[in-house]
């Protein structure tokens, strides 16, 4: 599998990882190191108290590790739970339309990290 | 041609600068890795993962550190905290930040904050990074080099170049305020360094600053430290100066009981168009003029000083005219040797006087002290010796025999490497000998700079010549010192002669220089003797000479010629 080819499977960006990173390899480099991040790890654990602030961080951390990877679709998802839960801003989803839009996100990033994992193992 | 041919190496402003050190604040290591490798070709990048450790950092790196990229939303502590953290120490504030997000409220709250710019993520620009990067150190370093210049280190008062730009701006701008200038220093600062180390000296300079500032939130005004110890005011007019220099002059004993600090000030008043630089020359003479006063702290400038002043430019201005006109006149006055009856005549001192041109004769208490100040009296010294040789000759041509004459040597004649050939020509185009020309020294002359008066003289007296110390008794001299100083004669000051007939305890101290003298087996010169009866006290004692208005005032040669003439009549010639 390509790098290119890898983010066609992700429904990341790879213009746009180009754009931040600029050589393929190091776009290797720091696509691998995607996982060690956690950031799915964290915006899950925020997402099982439902507590506003931890939401909010763990999804705002999500958006920038992604939008610098190129990774646009789950960067989009986590700007739309950032937004949600930003302070002083009302909000407009109830904690169901959340917690689905959470699912939506873990199922999308656990794919993110399956198919970076098996690029790795040169799959 | 280019440095390198010339066999060495320009060294480049910018080889000098070291690079930058740029801190990365980000609790995602993809994103502090990701903008570190677009800055990294440039700059020299340090990481921390939270705003805690991003204040470890910064405080370990503060010197050091040229720019602070910061994420905003982090656990531990958030980059809000860290940028007001920052903003808010005054050691810490030059530190430019630029904030790393994504969101427009983030910028603009974050730039109320203080931040400089902000970077939004995904970094996918890195021209933009690195021109924002870029821009904000340079502007940071310039406004640090303004700042740098503009205040004094060490006292955070304005720079001395600052200070008068904005004390011309306010002389400019309002020209009905009554500023006035006062300038400060501190007596003989050096000792204080010398005595208590540089880093003590710093502590007192600082402190005094201190105090003005505390001084300038009481009334409008502004103040400098313009160099070494000395401090500028320019302010609103006060009723009465002395409250200042009292209130300055507590502190200091205050916080440095176990020194000796003595602060003295010079004021010049506010007069209608009086410009600042002019006010500060004129608070800066009277300042001057408190020097050496041990009970004076403050002169405030005014119509006699500046004639004073005047006057001194004047003369310093025309003393080579004097020199060139021969309008500096030696005149001699004879001293006489008192242990023989009648007193005979042994020798002379020679004592200059300026008849200027316009302004009549001028008295050696006005331009002496001026000369020994700015060096000048160098001049006077080579011209007086010159003369006394040339007369010492001519009187023994005239009259068959040789009467000594002592002449002046200041203490910075004794830094001229020329000091002993000149003598030297001048004994021998004159056909005389080293003993013919003696040679005063002031006591405080051997205190002040001992080591190297005692080098030269020791020389000088290896050639034949022989050393007065004059004005004994004015100085310090330790006894013990005394003892290993080169020196043939003792003169003693003629403030002790004065009132001995009145003066039982005067009288004792003449007894004891005596004694001194003995001792160190020197004979006594009594400077100052006007009346018979001091004249007599002294003989009794066995005081060797005396010289003074009881036997002549300083007349010149030609007047002077009588007592050789009767020397030569009584006694058929000079005694010795």
């Amino acid at each position: 599998m390509t790098i290119r080819e890898l983010y066609d499977r992700m429904g990341g960006s790879y213009e746009h990882a180009c754009k931040v990173m600029k050589m393929d390899k190091l776009i290797d480099r720091y696509v691998r190191r995607f996982k060690d991040s956690q950031v799915g790890e964290k915006l899950a654990a925020a997402g099982k108290t439902m507590d506003g602030t931890a939401l909010f961080e763990a999804a705002h951390s999500m958006k920038g590790v992604c939008l610098n990877l190129g990774l646009d679709e789950l960067g989009r998802r986590a700007e739309e739970i950032t937004e949600e839960f930003r302070l002083g801003r009302e909000r407009r989803m109830t904690d169901e339309e959340v917690r689905e839009k959470l699912a939506g996100i873990d199922a999308l990033y656990r794919h993110t990290v399956e198919e970076i994992d098996r690029y790795a193992s040169g799959g | 041609m280019t440095g390198g041919e010339e066999g060495f190496c320009m060294i480049e402003a910018k080889q000098l600068k070291r690079q930058h050190l740029v801190l990365i604040v980000d609790d995602f290591e993809i994103n502090r890795d990701i903008l570190g490798m677009i800055l990294e070709e440039r700059y020299e990048i340090l990481y921390a993962e939270n705003g805690v450790d991003a204040m470890a950092k910064i405080g370990a790196y503060r010197d050091r550190l040229s720019i602070i990229l910061l994420d905003l939303i982090m656990p531990e502590m958030d980059g809000y905290e860290v940028l007001s953290r920052v903003r808010s120490d005054e050691l810490l504030r030059r530190i430019p930040v630029i904030v790393l997000t994504a969101e427009k409220d983030a910028e603009l709250r974050a730039l109320q904050m203080g931040a400089a710019d902000f970077i939004t993520k995904p970094f996918d620009v890195h021209e933009v990074i690195l021109a924002r990067v870029d821009r904000i150190i340079e502007l940071s370093e310039g406004r640090q080099l303004i700042s740098a210049a503009e205040y004094d280190k060490l006292t955070t008062l304005y720079d001395r170049n600052f200070f008068f730009e904005y004390a011309n701006g306010i002389f400019r701008d309002h020209p009905d305020w009554r500023m006035d200038a006062i300038v400060i220093n501190i007596e003989k600062f050096h000792s204080v360094n010398a005595l208590h180390g540089y880093e003590f000296g710093d502590k007192v300079l600082k402190a005094l600053g201190e105090e003005i500032r505390v001084f300038l939130r009481q009334t409008e005004g502004i103040a400098s430290r313009s160099e070494a110890d000395h401090f500028d005011i320019y302010c609103r007019q006060q009723d009465d100066y002395s409250v200042l220099i009292s209130r300055l002059q507590t502190k200091m004993n205050e916080t440095f009981p176990k020194a000796s600090i003595r602060l003295r000030m010079g004021v010049k008043q506010w007069v209608e168009g009086a410009e600042p630089i002019l006010q500060f020359d004129q608070a800066r003479a009277a300042c001057n003029m408190v020097r050496g006063e041990f009970f004076a702290h403050l002169m405030v400038y005014d119509e006699e000083m500046r004639k004073r002043e005047m006057l001194e430019q004047r003369l310093q201005n025309d003393l080579r005219a004097a020199v060139d006109n021969r309008d500096l006149v030696v005149f001699y006055q004879p001293k006489y040797n008192i242990q023989l009856d009648p007193p005979r005549l042994s020798s002379a001192e020679a004592l200059i006087r300026w008849n200027h041109p316009e302004l009549g004769m001028i008295s050696p208490g006005v331009f002496i002290p001026l000369f020994e100040g700015n060096g000048q009296i160098s001049i006077l010294d080579n011209y007086v010796w010159a003369e006394a040789a040339g007369q010492i000759a001519a009187w023994r041509d005239k009259f068959g025999v040789t009467l000594p004459v002592s002449v002046n040597l200041s203490r910075v004649d004794v830094y001229d490497p020329a000091l002993e050939d000149t003598l030297q020509g001048l004994i021998e185009s004159n056909g005389l000998e080293p003993r013919d020309l003696k040679l005063e020294v002031t006591e405080s002359a051997y205190t002040d700079n001992g080591d190297k008066m005692i080098e030269v003289m020791d020389r000088l007296r290896g050639r034949g010549f022989q050393i007065e110390m004059d004005d004994f008794g004015s100085g310090y001299s330790s006894l013990n010192m005394l003892s290993s100083l080169p020196i043939d004669v003792l003169k003693m000051d003629m403030r002790f002669v004065r009132n001995i007939e009145h003066s039982e305890k005067d009288f004792r101290l003449v007894k004891m220089v005596l004694d001194i003298a003995r001792c160190l087996n020197v004979p006594v010169i009594a400077e100052g003797v006007e009346t018979h009866s001091q004249m007599s006290m002294l003989r009794k004692e066995k005081c060797d000479l005396v010289q003074g208005y009881y036997f002549s005032r300083p007349l010149p040669p030609e007047e002077f010629e009588q007592f050789i003439r009767r020397e030569i009549e009584v006694f058929g010639g000079i005694e010795g």
